[in-house]
């Protein structure tokens, strides 16, 4: 028995050496958490892109959407770390650098003339402490609106039409008097912090946001009208709010507006995957716009990073994978597979549609862009303001009073 | 002794032969009680078995509780062979194969090292038996997550990191204080005569073992069997961690497969690769429960 174990473990020992020996130095492991159709579709011309620079795409697919990204620092532990890792999380690439990986790309950016061309708020995005770090794949509008056609004819409205927030409220009444919900909302205290800030993005600018949302927020702004303004918002929209929409995820809160039961929805432009898959055409089906009236937009990046601290000939693939995917025309071909937007202003527009035009409209406005609260917040405080958002959102005797306070007793207890 | 065997993990209650009764407001209000427990797990395996049978089509339209019309098995078929587990869409079926590769050393491995175990500290004189079962006690209240790390240190150490050696040593040392416990109840049971008859007809240790002890432990090799097979199949975080590249088991592809983040869900593939997941342990329990009840009454009684 005892001759047996050791035998195994000698076994064991063989077979867990042989794939590191054999992994050829032109493939590079690429992890990341996406399996949906929409984002594969993508992932197939970005595999495309590489496979035609001569290296190969090793998958290692996990879901991972925390912040954390635990299952990225077991692999680094094990020794088996991947070369290109989805992630946008500033904490995870500044624990890698001290580890002496995440390849700073500032220099490679330069070189490839790639730098220029992403969006300002892009390279804001895409910078960690001073260097490039992030290669930015798919670029992600947070609040948009998206609208039944179909529905919208139906009851009288014309959402394209609205010039402001006010002027959606306006049309709710006209809405329900036609027998739809006019706002299709989830109540999960993701939606309603998206919500928000969407919302306070648009409405009072990219100063207040970043005053409320920056590292370092400043109390002041929280008893301003404009922040009272979004906080009344919200509770316009959670007064719509139907009794199966608690807790109910995005994608099911999306497809009520596909099913024509609701007119619109307000959420980050992913949910375009959701469109495409029930076969509606955007501009035909269904319309798309950013929140009428925006001052700014938040954009949230999905970005990878790259290892770097390779063998010569791996640190070379991993640039060439870095090359391929910031491709004006293959990052213009995948985003229009994920349903995002090329991070590149000069990406081919022969892969637009209608939401996407919609949102390079946004993008292009001067400093009309704010960065999404998981790249710039304090995660403590972000999630202050989700649990008290979600509390306001659920309780309706609460006032934007009580929001407010809120928001200054979690300031003193995170920064105080 | 005794005190220790009851200590044995127990499941399920052994049945007690019912008396006869009319209908009683007791009876009545016990039967209400067991509907309203069987509902809490019927009525959402309903919805799951309904809408996997079901069209996107329908499913949009919100009503949970409907019935699949059209009935569509595509959803099934999907989620076994073509369903999306990152860039390779081969299904489910990857995750099962996989998940089988990684079952069968692990089941072997941790039953070889806690029966081992269980019956050396019952039934030989080990050097501070006690203080080690104490010890092996105390580890099971250990968290996984606790020495995940220095445990993939180890593992990346003895080069098994992401491999399926890595994820069933893993499973062979943390099921071991659990196991070795069971088996060890299990073995103090056996009266000290046959050891000793044993030990006469100068059986060595390994001897006594495997064709003596082993031939007795057919009820407690089951019950360890299922309750290994049912935690190494549902295990995600052993096989995430330790499995690195390609041995990704079936719970990590299903995982895969159903979470999504700002991509669109297919929930009748999900719902479907749910089940599927679920099956086999299920069929383990409908194959062997009748000796997994057998297994656990015959641990208690003895001794």
């Amino acid at each position: 028995m005892q001759k047996r174990v050791l035998a195994t473990m000698a076994a064991a020992l063989l077979m867990g050496a042989a794939p590191v020996a054999s992994s050829l130095a032109e493939e590079l492991i690429v992890y990341h958490g996406w399996s949906s159709k929409s984002e594969v579709a993508a992932l197939n011309v970005l595999q495309e892109a590489l496979n035609a620079k001569g290296h190969t795409w090793k998958d290692l697919a996990i879901p991972h959407n925390s912040g954390v990204n635990v299952s990225l620092v077991n692999l680094v532990t094990g020794g088996e770390p991947p070369n290109a890792f989805v992630n946008s999380d500033p904490g995870v690439f500044r624990d890698l650098q001290g580890l002496g990986l995440a390849r700073d790309l500032t220099d490679y950016y330069s070189e490839i003339g790639a730098t220029e061309n992403f969006f300002p708020i892009i390279r804001e995005l895409s910078t960690v402490d001073g260097k490039m770090v992030k290669i930015p794949l798919f670029m992600h509008i947070d609040g948009m609106v998206y609208w039944n056609k179909d529905v919208a004819a139906k009851a009288g409205v014309d959402p394209a039409a609205w010039t402001s927030v006010d002027a959606m409220l306006a049309d709710f009444p006209a809405i329900k008097a036609a027998g739809f919900v006019p706002a299709a909302v989830g109540g999960q205290a993701f939606q309603v912090g998206y919500l928000f800030h969407a919302m306070l993005a648009a409405t009072a600018g990219p100063e207040i946001y970043n005053r409320l949302y920056g590292a370092e927020p400043d109390p002041a702004v929280f008893d301003t009208p404009e922040v009272r303004k979004a906080i009344e918002i919200v509770r316009a929209f959670s007064n719509e709010a139907t009794p199966e929409s608690e807790n109910r995820p995005w994608n099911e809160t999306t497809n009520t507006v596909i099913a024509g039961q609701a007119l619109f929805h307000i959420m980050g432009d992913w949910m375009k995957g959701e469109w495409l898959a029930a076969g509606k055409v955007p501009g035909v089906d269904f319309g798309c716009e950013v929140i009428p009236g925006t001052k700014a937009v938040s954009v949230t990046s999905d970005a990878m990073g790259v290892l770097g601290g390779q063998p010569e000939a791996i640190d070379k693939a991993e640039l060439d994978l870095v090359a391929a995917f910031v491709d004006p025309v293959v990052s213009a071909r995948a985003n229009q597979q994920k349903g995002s937007t090329s991070p590149r202003a000069d990406a081919s527009t022969e892969y637009q549609d209608d939401c996407n035009k919609a949102a390079m409209a946004a993008l292009s406005v001067p400093n009309g862009q704010v960065a999404n609260p998981f790249n710039i917040t304090d995660s403590d405080w972000h999630n202050a303001i989700w649990t008290v958002l979600y509390d306001f959102w659920s309780n309706k005797s609460q006032t934007a009073d009580d929001v407010i306070a809120g928001f200054a007793e979690n300031y003193e207890a995170i920064f105080g | 002794m005794s005190l220790t065997i009851a200590e044995a993990p127990v499941e399920r209650a052994p049945l007690f032969p019912r008396k006869k009764k009319g209908i009683t407001p007791r009876s009545i209000a016990i039967l209400v009680f067991l509907a309203i427990c069987a509902a809490f797990f019927c009525v959402p395996l309903y919805v799951i078995v309904t809408t996997s049978f079901k069209t996107m089509d329908q499913i949009r339209q919100g009503d949970i509780f409907s019935l699949p019309l059209p009935l569509t098995f595509d959803a099934w078929w999907n989620a076994w062979d073509s369903a999306c587990s990152g860039i390779r869409c081969d299904g489910l079926k990857v995750g099962f194969w996989n998940s089988m590769a990684i079952l069968f050393p692990s089941l072997a491995l941790s039953l070889a090292l806690s029966s081992v175990t269980g019956y050396a500290l019952a039934l030989w004189n080990v050097k501070w038996a006690n203080a080690f079962l104490f010890i092996l006690f105390m580890c099971a209240f250990v968290p996984f997550q606790i020495i995940m790390i220095p445990l993939i240190i180890l593992s990346s150490g003895l080069k098994v990191y992401g491999t399926v050696w890595g994820i069933a040593i893993v499973h062979a040392v943390l099921s071991m204080p659990i196991l070795t416990l069971i088996f060890r109840n299990y073995y103090k049971g056996i009266p000290h005569e046959i050891m000793s008859a044993a030990m006469m007809d100068s059986g060595s240790f390994w001897r006594i073992f495997v064709e003596i002890i082993l031939p007795m432990s057919a009820n407690i090799l089951i019950v360890v069997l299922i309750l290994q097979i049912t935690s190494i199949w549902n295990d995600f975080l052993i096989g995430l961690t330790f499995g690195g590249l390609g041995t990704q088991p079936m719970s990590v592809v299903l995982a895969n497969v159903v979470i999504t983040t700002t991509g669109e869900a297919a929930y009748n593939e999900n719902m479907a690769a749910a089940l599927l997941t679920a099956i086999p342990p299920l069929l383990i329990y409908f194959v062997l429960g009748r000796f997994f009840v057998q297994g656990i009454t015959a641990g208690a009684i003895k001794g």
